[in-house]
């Protein structure tokens, strides 16, 4: 009796699965698919028709969809590296040391986070025009710290709190500097919340579609703003939109895949009495 | 090998004093154990020696030379912490091995592979070298944290409460293998500890602290049987001491003691230099201290004898506490184990009074007590 109820509710269970990995996959499936039909099927056909390459020769060899790829690129990387540059200090000091106003000002690097984005957008436009670096990489990188910074700094902070303050003292003693403490003994241990903190802001910073709307113009265009102009006003080219959306969230996957194996969790057990 | 100095060391953090003119002088080559009750500031003390925290007034000196400017790296000490601190991501082996391959302390990987296979034959732990920390109990964390300080050879060896979370056993097998190794390595040491058989075993002098402050330094012996008030003379020894408040009245040249409870009057047996000190001090209301090995117990009337009844019979191990009431008044002493002792029955009481020590009832400090001359001679007092 026992058992068969749990073979039900282990069916049960896999049938729920199964519905809801339909459910989130499907639209990827469909976008896939879209890429390989001709313009003329894009409406006509559902899973049988004629698969064509055409979509991917005209994206990637008859417009400037490199280009923009690597606009993105550039500035989602740059805007990490920033972040995990000045954000994991920042975190330690947060997460270490007691100075006056501590949580006032955690709490305001949060609060960027709080606003929507098309709120702050037309003051920073402004200011953008003012200190002359709107449209580059270098404002680019800089507005998108409100997206990837807060995240970065909680996160770290946290995994930083986590870490008990002796086996610093520990190292000391055994006679390391600060600096080698860092990097042998406090990253190893922060290194999958920094991961994992670091391939989220990269993501947030790579699908950010407001900033580069208003920010950027000709010079620099993220993909997720260039990729509105396939469609256009007189023609809608859905199997190319869907070309351009599905290679850009090629390099999320990719980097998401390669750092997986450092998503580890629970490394600083173990260190200190339980 | 150092002869580590403190003098006046104070310490705050924020309102709470954590240490307050602690002054200490420990030589070379010596066993110092630091004692005292929770939150009294003994790790603090350690802290400050190992350069892991700054005094806020005072002078730490290693052989005379000033440290305060010396950081933590560069001081030569090894610390066995009590949170055991040990590198998570680390092997057990490269736990023990960190202090020889940092840039200061650097050794050659043969040299540090002998050594780490030394000290953990010796801690009885070779079968856990390639696990790591999250894999160990307690127990095992703490034997590895004692590694990684044994592995070196400081110029002083730190220890807060390193025995603590072992099982019984280990640890007094550890408590004379600490005792050896350092008789061995001949390296100064400063232990941290709040259990007092610890203390007692492994002291060559031991310090004892509370609130902050150093309240009596000397040998085991010397705090035992001369503490210099009620709360050292409580702290050391298990049963605690008994404390029999009284009253002392000179009588045809020698001392009577009156218990306040019960009013029952002693005649003291003669001293020269305890009644001289009577004398001297003058003052009648006293807390004498007797330990609990100084009590006879009978359980039919005999001469003599102060009537109790019993309070609790509880079983130490190799040996029974009998906690005995007369009033007020609580009297523990030893007992054999076995005994069919019924509580609330009728028990008798001897005080061995040539034992004794006084305490003054008002400021609890230590009078003086029997033999006192020849107690200092044999607990290598110093003044």
């Amino acid at each position: 009796m026992k058992t068969n109820k749990s073979l039900l509710g282990s069916i049960v269970q896999n049938v729920l699965l199964v519905i809801y990995a339909v459910f989130a996959l499907f639209p990827l499936i469909w976008m896939v698919i879209l890429t390989f039909k001709p313009d003329a099927e894009i409406y006509t056909t559902t899973f049988v028709f004629h698969p064509t390459l055409n979509n991917y020769r005209v994206v990637l060899f008859e417009t400037d969809y490199l280009r923009y790829l690597r606009d993105s690129l550039i500035v989602s990387a740059g805007a990490v590296a920033v972040s995990v540059l000045a954000g994991v200090p920042a975190a330690y000091a947060l997460a270490r040391y007691n100075f006056k106003k501590k949580e006032d000002i955690a709490f305001q690097i949060l609060s960027f986070k709080f606003a929507p984005e098309i709120l702050v957008v037309l003051p920073l436009f402004m200011i953008f025009q003012k200190l002359h670096i709107y449209d580059s990489y270098f404002g680019l990188i800089w507005v998108y710290q409100l997206i990837s910074m807060p995240l970065l700094i909680w996160v770290v902070r946290g995994y930083f709190e986590d870490i008990s303050v002796e086996i610093e003292h520990a190292a000391e003693v055994d006679g390391y500097s600060w600096y080698q403490i860092f990097f042998k003994m406090l990253l190893p241990l922060i290194k999958p919340g920094l991961v994992s903190a670091a391939l989220l802001a990269f993501i947030f910073a790579w699908n950010s579609f407001t900033f580069p709307l208003i920010l950027a113009g000709t010079n620099v265009q993220p993909i997720t703003v260039a990729i509105t102009k396939f469609l256009g006003t007189g023609s809608a080219h859905y199997g190319q939109l869907a070309v351009a959306a599905t290679l850009s969230a090629l390099p999320a996957i990719v980097f998401a895949l390669c750092i997986q194996k450092h998503l580890v969790r629970g490394l600083s057990f173990g260190a200190v009495k339980g | 090998m150092a002869r580590i100095q403190l003098e006046n060391i104070t310490k705050k953090f924020g309102k709470v004093t954590a240490l307050d003119g602690i002054s200490l002088d420990i030589k070379e080559n010596e066993f110092f154990v630091l004692f005292g009750p929770a939150g009294a500031g003994k790790t603090t003390i350690l802290n400050c020696i190992a350069g892991i925290q700054m005094p806020d007034e005072g002078v730490v000196k290693f052989d005379g030379e000033i440290m305060n400017l010396v950081d933590a790296a560069h001081r030569d000490t090894a610390m066995v912490f009590e949170n055991y601190a040990l590198y998570p991501q680390m092997t057990v082996y490269d736990n023990m091995a960190s202090p020889l391959r940092s840039k200061l302390y650097k050794r050659d990987e043969a040299y540090i592979k002998q050594k780490i296979e030394e000290v953990s034959k010796m801690m009885k732990m070779d079968h856990l070298l390639q696990r790591l920390p999250s894999q160990l109990s307690n127990g095992q964390k703490q034997r590895v944290a004692m590694g990684r300080a044994l592995v070196r050879s400081p110029r002083v060896f730190l220890m807060d409460e390193p025995l603590a979370h072992l099982d019984a056993k280990l640890r007094n097998a550890m408590r004379t293998e600490l005792k050896e190794i350092q008789v061995n390595f001949g390296t100064t040491s400063i232990y941290v500890t709040h259990d007092f058989m610890e203390a007692m075993s492994l002291g060559d002098r031991i310090g004892i602290i509370n609130k902050g402050k150093v309240v009596q330094i000397g040998t085991g012996d010397a705090i035992y049987y001369m503490p210099c008030n009620e709360f050292v003379a409580q702290l050391m020894g298990d049963p605690e001491i008994n404390l029999i408040p009284g009253r002392l009245e000179k009588k045809d040249g020698g001392y009577t003691f009156t218990m306040q409870e019960g009013g029952r009057t002693y005649v003291l047996p003669k001293d020269k230099d305890l009644f001289a000190k009577f004398d001297q001090l003058g003052a009648s209301a006293v807390d004498m201290g007797l330990r609990p090995q100084n009590l006879k117990y009978s359980f039919t009337p005999q001469e003599g004898y102060l009537k109790c009844t019993v309070y609790s019979y509880e079983s130490i191990g190799n040996k029974s506490v009998i906690v005995a009431e007369m009033g007020g008044q609580q009297l523990r002493m030893i007992a054999p184990n076995g005994l069919h002792v019924k509580i609330d029955q009728d028990v008798y009481v001897d005080l061995m009074l040539d034992h004794s020590m006084f305490f003054d009832a008002g400021t609890k400090v230590y009078q003086s007590r029997y033999n006192e001359a020849e107690i200092k001679a044999v607990a290598k007092w110093e003044d």
